[in-house]
């Protein structure tokens, strides 16, 4: 089979079962490049010159869904009121472009938006810190359509270690245990990206309905913090919840891995926060890559991680969550949101089955929203908003 | 499914009215509810079973922020409102306020808002008897046609919106309909700033109410000049007759007349007085000044404040209302003081914004750049 047929298949694949991405910060985008003035980049045209993403390249990729990440930063005050401006602007380009984006709440509207031929566009939000400890917080940000919260972003919370801080509750605190508890009663997945393995178990504990990783990969085939242990892939099955790998070279390739801590190294080393990103920084920065070429990632790196995680976890529990424009650089052939048919030929060519591929792009991931809808349904009879406090749980 | 397709509802035909009368001014023929030879108090329960009290301030959120348990359907002492008092007192719209306690600024003003929003959800839901929210006009007339009081969203404080647009349209999608424009940069003693202009006129394409109760005289005149909707003050009396800061001159009754807003006289004894008789002579005095179609009611209880003497709870508008009679008000002014002025207010604030949503796209602008 030539390559060319297998992107032709994939082509062909992905208009009947298209693809949800897990993870897409275009907002975050729109906000620090024009701050949400949408006309300044209008995605209903090609925007290549400053984003990963607009709508032509996202028909062209075969897109079907896109939990728009509504991230704010961990390191800010003030994360509730960024986090409402970010879900004014999903709902702003959504307002926009009717006929194209659909919103989207349940796996229902899901499958809907499939037939009408619309991308599905959900939210969700990255970090904890976004509810500001309150869970009645947590229920505005549902209330405003938001369906999956990743527990921690870089940094700890006062509830919820993340896998790139030290640990400081060792997990989920008993407040933390509560969010879990309160976001499978309401229907809100539970995102485990970006969280430290302890906190990945004790999420795994404690929630009632499938949790997700909205944007991470395996960490037996690439050794990084942000990426997945073997053993909590292994509890994917039991908990029927899914994995959404994702193409951040510096996640998924172990050579970027390693460069990455060198230039981060190199920075420290000229008395520099490593994301710094000033001129003086800059220089520092381009020189080390003049003397290091960065090493580049392909769709043949992706697909080692979902070969591994389909071996591991099983091909009901994997999904694709790409990160574009949350992400300065990405692999060849994933270049920006037209890239996936790419990654599904490759399937194709390592000899993926067609039910397999549409598990991974479409199936899995609405079976995985419906399924926390039903657990929230059932919850729902049983017992009523929490207005526990962090202070009373956490003393 | 509403919450997110709410903005992509549109009414294609209003646009065209443009110019013509307002249809909400036209004032339909009234018809007699209650016997004119009646004692005042039999006259005045008749009155308000057909007109009932939307009133326009309730403390109520903050209040049953800290009881551990309570239900609002069988009676709650430990507060002064609770369904049977309201069926009592024949109220059949409540604006339940989501102002916080001072010192809450920034990060925390937008959050506990929400937490405010979320806790007048979570109340009204376990309370479906009783209690039943509404948005628009149209449903406020619906809760009331299905036997329920409708609770509406606000007012809220301008801390709440954090300086932001984006915040003020997400607060929007939660419900809320009223914001107070006091106390933030943008709406202060020195009057709207061009960002505080420019919040009203999102405020007017959404559909939120804004409540001028506290502000300065520029902020006043300056938004009966901005707004395209109506203006509230949820909570003012006369100052001619009692001197608070919250309560209106006579120049500016005037001038909320001729923009046909609506005054709200709170039954506190602080700002209209120990007595039914005080709180009457303040909307015998306000609808003086401003007519009888810019008067309006506002219990203001749960609110921390001191009531006059037979106006201890949310049972006693009867009272006050045959007061009223006695004072020679008529029936069809009866009728627009409890109800029907608000639902002109609500009802014209609905047409205004969406008029405004096909004339605007939302509004963009940073208060870096207008204030700056």
């Amino acid at each position: 089979m030539t390559p060319v047929s297998s992107l032709e298949q994939a082509r062909e694949l992905l208009g009947e079962f298209p693809v949800v991405d897990g993870h897409n910060d275009l907002p975050w985008a729109l906000r620090e490049q024009v701050r949400y003035d949408l006309a300044a980049r209008d995605i209903a045209v090609h925007q290549n010159a400053h984003l990963h993403t607009d709508i032509p390249r996202l028909r062209e990729g075969g897109v079907g869904a896109q939990y728009w990440s509504v991230y704010v930063r961990s390191d800010l005050p003030d994360a509730v009121p960024a986090t409402l401006e970010q879900i004014d602007c999903v709902r702003q380009l959504l307002a926009r472009h009717p006929a194209e984006l659909a919103p989207v709440l349940t796996a229902a509207d899901m499958e809907a938006a499939r037939r009408e031929g619309r991308i599905a566009s959900l939210m969700g939000a990255e970090g904890g810190h976004s509810i500001a400890n309150s869970l009645g917080t947590l229920r505005g940000l549902y209330a405003l359509g938001v369906r999956y919260m990743t527990l921690t972003h870089n940094d700890n919370n006062d509830w919820a270690d993340s896998a790139t801080d030290e640990p400081n509750v060792g997990g989920l605190s008993a407040f933390g245990r509560e969010v879990v508890r309160e976001m499978n009663r309401l229907g809100m997945l539970v995102d485990l990206s970006h969280v430290a393995v302890t906190t990945m178990r004790d999420a795994l504990d404690a929630t009632s309905a499938p949790v997700i990783f909205s944007h991470s990969s395996s960490r037996a085939v690439c050794d990084h913090p942000r990426n997945i242990p073997d053993d909590v892939l292994e509890r994917l099955p039991g908990n029927g919840g899914m994995a959404m790998v994702t193409f951040v070279p510096k996640f998924v390739l172990q050579a970027a891995v390693d460069w990455t801590a060198a230039a981060d190294e190199n920075m420290r080393a000229h008395g520099l926060h490593h994301l710094d990103t000033s001129p003086e920084a800059m220089k520092i920065h381009r020189a080390f890559e003049e003397r290091n070429p960065r090493p580049v990632a392909t769709v043949s790196t992706v697909a080692d991680h979902l070969d591994h995680m389909r071996e591991v976890a099983g091909v009901d529990h994997l999904g694709i969550g790409g990160d574009y424009d949350g992400t300065a650089f990405t692999p060849d052939g994933l270049n920006d949101v037209s890239g996936y048919p790419n990654l599904i030929a490759e399937l194709l060519d390592r000899g993926w089955s067609r039910s397999d591929l549409a598990k991974l792009t479409w199936q899995n991931a609405v079976r995985v929203l419906g399924a926390a809808e039903d657990v929230a349904r059932e919850l729902q009879g049983t017992r009523g908003p929490s207005n526990a406090t962090i202070g009373e749980l956490d003393g | 499914m509403a919450d997110l397709q709410h903005d992509l509802d549109t009414t294609t035909e209003v646009g065209g009215l443009d110019g013509l009368p307002d249809p909400f001014e036209t004032a339909e023929p009234y018809t007699p509810v209650s016997d004119p030879d009646g004692a005042p108090l039999e006259r005045a329960h008749a009155i308000l079973a057909a007109h009932p009290v939307a009133d326009g301030y309730s403390g109520l959120p903050w209040a049953l922020r800290h009881l551990p348990w309570y239900d609002l359907e069988l009676g709650e002492s430990s507060v002064d409102t609770d369904v049977p008092r309201l069926r009592e007192g024949h109220v059949g719209a409540l604006f339940w306020s989501l102002h916080l306690p001072e010192g809450l600024a920034g990060d925390r003003a937008v959050g506990a808002t929400m937490e405010q929003l979320d806790l007048v959800k979570t109340v009204v839901h376990a309370h479906p008897e009783g209690l039943r929210l509404a948005g628009a006009a149209g449903q406020v007339t619906d809760a009331r046609n299905c036997g329920r009081i409708a609770v509406l969203l606000g007012p809220a404080g301008a801390a709440a919106l954090g300086d932001s647009l984006g915040i003020l349209r997400s607060l929007h999608s939660l419900g809320l309909r009223v914001l107070t424009l006091t106390g933030a940069s943008w709406a202060s003693e020195a009057g709207l700033t061009r960002f505080g202009e420019e919040v009203v006129r999102e405020m007017n394409r959404l559909g939120v109410l804004a409540d001028l109760s506290g502000a300065s005289a520029d902020t006043v005149r300056r938004a009966f000049a901005v707004s395209k909707a109506p203006v509230l003050f949820t909570r003012s009396a006369a100052r001619a007759l009692r001197p608070h800061p919250a309560n209106l001159p006579d120049d500016l009754l005037a001038e909320l007349g001729a923009a046909r807003g609506l005054c709200m006289v709170p039954l506190t004894a602080e700002q209209a007085g120990p007595s039914v008789r005080d709180v009457a002579d303040h909307l015998d005095h306000v609808r003086e000044i401003a007519g009888p179609e810019c008067v309006g009611l506002s219990g203001t209880y749960d609110a921390g404040s001191a009531h006059p003497q037979d106006l201890a709870d949310a049972s006693c508008y009867p009272l006050l209302i045959a007061e009223l009679l006695h004072r020679g008000w008529s029936e069809p002014d009866l009728a627009l003081l409890t109800w029907g002025n608000v639902q002109r207010v609500l009802r014209n604030a609905d047409f205004t914004a969406r008029a405004a949503q096909q004339r605007r796209e939302p509004s963009t602008a940073k208060i870096a750049d207008l204030d700056g």
